[in-house]
C-alpha cells in the first residue's frame, strides 16, 4: 500500500513490529517490547489521523487504493446495467453509468471512474474526463428525467482533462449544458463525492439536491497546488492553499454548502474499502427513500433555490 | 439612473485606458511581437499597437472602441465602453449597482486585490448589469470587465448575472451577456464554483420559461468557470476576431499534455471552425448584428 508523507512514523512502527515479530519466533522475550510498540502505533495512529490537515485530507482523497467506482457501484447496487458513449464522437471510460437498482429504487447510477490499477488507470485518464464523458452524462440525465428514474452520481476526478482534444470538442460546453440539465431535471438527484471534488468537472455531475462528502474527500475550485502556484506563485504551499480555500467535507459543511459528511475508518477509506462503501450505499438509500415521491415540479424548486441562495455579496439596490 | 457607462468613460481618461489595456495585454498575451520603446503612447497622441507594431493615432484608436485601425486587432474594452457601444444612447439604466464583494473564507489578500480593482476599474466588481435598449427593443444585459482580478467570477458576478437572468425571465427580455473572464475567483474558493450552479439554475429557468433568447458574446480571453457555465448555455454565440475562447489555458494544456499546440489554438476562428460558435462579429458591427439577431428571436 502506498504509504503518504505524513503517514510515515506509523509505517516506521509498523516495520519495527514486523521486524521484532521475525526476530522473537516462538520465544516470549520480545514480547514486552512488541506490545510498548503496538500501544505507540496505536496512539501515533490516533495522533495523525485525527488531527488531518486540510492537504493530508487531500492527500488521503488521492490515494490510489481509496476504492473507486466499482467498488461502489457494488455496495450501492444490484443489477448494474451499464450504458455507453455520448452518440456524438466516442465513449469515455473516464465516466461510467447505466440503469441500477438501489433497495427498492430504480435508479441511473453514474460516476467518474479513476481505475483500480495502472492499466485502468491509464485507460479512465485518472478521472479526468473528455468532453463526450460530459456528454455521456448529459445523455443520461435526460433519460433519467423521461423515465422518472431518479439519479445517483459518485464524484471523483481531479477535474475535466485539459488538453487539445478536449479543447476542440468543447469542454466547456459540454460542463454548461450538464449543468442546465441537472438544474432542470424533474427527478431527485443525490450525489456523493467519494474522492476529488475537482472544479467544474465535478459540479457537472454534482448539482443535487442531496450532496454528501466522504469526510476525508474534497470538493474545490482549484486544485490547491495549482491555487498556490497563482496566488503565491509558489506551488510548494499548496498545503496553505489547501487551509485557505476550506476544501474539506467539514468546511463545506459549515459554509453549508453539503448536507451530509460521512465518517470514514481511521486512516481514511482505503484503510477498510468495505466500511466505507457500505456508508455511502447506506447514505444514498436514505437520499433516495427521503426524495421518493417528491413532486418534479417542487424538487426543481427547491433545487433552484439551493442553488441560488449561494453567495458573499455585500448590498446591492434593487433594479 | 443615469448611465454609469457613457459617464465613466470621458477623454481625458480615454488614454490611460489605451495604455492599461496595452500593458495588460502584454502580462497576459502569448508571444506577441516587442516594441522597441515599450508600449504606450509614443508622443502622447500617437500609440503603438502590439498586434501590427504601426503607430496609430490615439483618438482613432478610442473612437474604434479599441480596434486597431490598422490591423483591427480587438483589445479588451471596459465594461462601460461596452455599454455606450451596444446600448441606444441613454437608454442603459444600471441593476444592482454598488453590490460589493465578501470575502467568505478570510482569505488574506482579497480586500485589498478587490480595493485596488475598484480603484483602478471605477467598477464595484468584473460584471456591469442593467436594462438597456438596442435598436429600439428593450433588453437584459451583463457586460463583464477584465480589468477587474481578471474578470474573474465570484459572487457578484455570480448575483449580478443570475438577477440579470432572473428580470429577463419576469420581464420575458431578450438576455445579452458579454464575456470577459480568466475564469473562477479563486479568493472566494467554493463560493466561486458555486456561482458557475447559481447562473445555471437561472439561465435554466429562464430557457424553461420560454421567456426569450439568450445571446452569448465571447470576448477576449473566456475561460474556465465562465465559459463552463453561463458563457456557452445560449441559444446564439457570438465571438470577437481572434478572442481566445475556452476551458483550460493553452498554458496549462501545454504544461500537462507536453503537447505543441496548433497556430491559432481557441482563438474565435478555431472555435467557429469546430463547431463551438456561431458567428464572429467585427465589435464596430456588434451592435447591427444583434439587433438582426434579436429581429429574429425576441418578441
Amino acid at each position: 500500500m502506498v504509504v503518504l508523507e505524513f503517514e510515515r512514523p506509523i509505517k516506521e512502527l509498523e516495520d519495527r513490529i514486523g521486524e521484532l515479530r521475525r526476530l522473537a519466533g516462538p520465544s516470549e522475550e520480545l514480547q514486552g517490547e512488541i506490545a510498548r510498540l503496538e500501544e505507540a502505533l496505536e496512539a501515533a495512529k490516533r495522533r495523525i489521523y485525527t488531527n488531518l490537515t486540510p492537504y493530508q485530507r487531500v492527500q488521503i482523497a488521492r490515494h490510489p487504493d481509496r476504492p473507486h467506482f466499482e467498488a461502489y457501484v457494488d455496495a450501492i447496487a444490484e443489477d448494474f446495467y451499464e450504458l455507453s458513449g455520448d452518440r456524438l464522437f466516442g465513449d469515455d471510460p473516464a465516466v461510467r453509468g447505466g440503469f441500477a437498482r438501489v433497495g427498492e429504487h430504480r435508479v441511473v447510477l453514474l460516476g467518474h471512474d479513476k481505475g483500480s490499477d495502472v492499466k485502468s488507470r491509464v485507460k479512465t485518464n485518472f478521472g479526468m474526463a473528455h468532453p463526450e464523458g460530459y456528454r455521456k452524462a448529459h445523455r443520461l440525465y435526460e433519460l433519467a428525467g423521461r423515465f422518472g428514474l431518479p439519479i445517483v452520481t459518485l464524484i471523483d476526478t481531479p477535474g475535466a482533462f485539459a488538453g487539445r482534444g478536449a479543447e476542440e470538442r468543447g469542454q466547456a460546453w459540454a460542463i454548461s449544458e450538464d449543468l442546465m440539465a441537472l438544474a432542470g431535471v424533474p427527478v431527485p438527484v443525490v450525489s456523493v463525492v467519494v474522492g476529488e471534488g475537482g472544479s467544474g468537472g465535478a459540479l457537472a455531475m454534482c448539482l443535487a439536491d442531496h450532496v454528501v462528502m466522504l469526510e476525508n474527500s474534497y470538493l474545490s475550485v482549484i486544485a490547491p497546488e495549482a491555487c498556490a502556484s497563482i496566488i503565491f506563485r509558489d506551488s510548494g504551499r499548496a498545503a496553505e492553499a489547501a487551509e485557505a480555500m476550506k476544501l474539506t467535507a467539514r468546511d463545506l459543511e459549515a459554509h453549508g454548502i453539503v448536507d451530509e459528511v460521512l465518517p470514514e475508518p481511521l486512516g481514511g477509506a482505503h484503510q477498510n474499502p468495505d466500511a466505507a462503501t457500505e456508508a455511502v450505499a447506506g447514505a444514498v438509500r436514505r437520499a433516495l427513500s427521503g426524495l421518493a415521491g417528491k413532486d418534479p415540479a417542487a424538487l426543481v424548486e427547491s433545487r433552484y433555490e439551493r442553488y441560488r441562495r449561494i453567495g458573499a455579496h455585500v448590498a446591492g439596490q434593487p433594479g | 439612473m443615469a448611465a454609469r457607462g457613457a459617464r465613466g468613460a470621458g477623454r481625458s481618461e480615454g488614454r490611460y485606458e489605451i495604455r492599461h489595456w496595452l500593458s495588460k495585454r502584454r502580462e497576459y498575451a502569448r508571444p506577441a511581437p516587442e516594441t522597441e520603446s515599450g508600449l504606450g503612447p509614443i508622443d502622447g497622441v500617437f500609440t503603438k499597437c502590439e498586434a501590427c507594431n504601426e503607430p496609430v493615432y490615439a483618438k482613432d484608436f478610442e473612437a474604434r472602441y479599441n480596434v486597431c485601425p490598422n490591423c483591427e486587432h480587438h483589445y479588451p474594452l471596459a465594461a462601460p465602453e461596452r455599454v455606450r457601444l451596444l446600448a441606444d444612447s441613454g437608454s442603459f439604466e444600471e441593476w444592482d449597482g454598488g453590490m460589493v464583494a465578501g470575502n467568505p473564507l478570510g482569505f488574506e489578500g482579497y480586500e485589498e486585490r478587490l480595493e485596488k480593482a475598484r480603484r483602478r476599474s471605477g467598477l464595484e466588481d468584473a460584471v456591469l448589469s442593467g436594462g438597456a435598449a438596442i435598436g429600439g427593443r428593450p433588453v437584459a444585459l451583463a457586460v463583464m470587465d477584465f480589468r477587474f482580478v481578471g474578470g474573474s467570477m465570484g459572487s457578484v458576478v455570480g448575483e449580478r448575472v443570475a438577477r440579470t437572468i432572473e428580470r429577463a425571465t419576469e420581464r420575458r427580455l431578450p438576455l445579452i451577456i458579454v464575456s470577459a473572464s480568466g475564469g473562477a475567483r479563486m479568493f472566494e474558493g467554493i463560493y466561486s464554483l458555486m456561482q458557475m450552479a447559481k447562473t445555471s439554475v437561472a439561465l435554466a429557468r429562464y430557457r424553461r420559461a420560454g421567456a426569450g433568447a439568450y445571446v452569448s458574446v465571447l470576448t477576449d480571453p473566456t475561460f474556465g468557470g465562465v465559459t463552463a457555465s453561463f458563457a456557452t448555455a445560449a441559444d446564439v454565440i457570438i465571438a470577437e476576431p481572434g478572442a481566445r475562447i475556452g476551458f483550460a489555458g493553452a498554458r496549462v494544456i501545454e504544461q500537462t499534455t507536453r503537447e505543441k499546440l496548433p497556430e491559432g489554438f481557441q482563438t474565435a476562428e478555431f472555435q467557429r471552425e469546430h463547431g463551438n460558435v456561431d458567428r464572429i462579429v467585427h465589435r464596430l458591427s456588434l451592435r447591427s448584428d444583434l439587433e438582426r439577431v434579436l429581429g429574429y428571436l425576441a418578441w
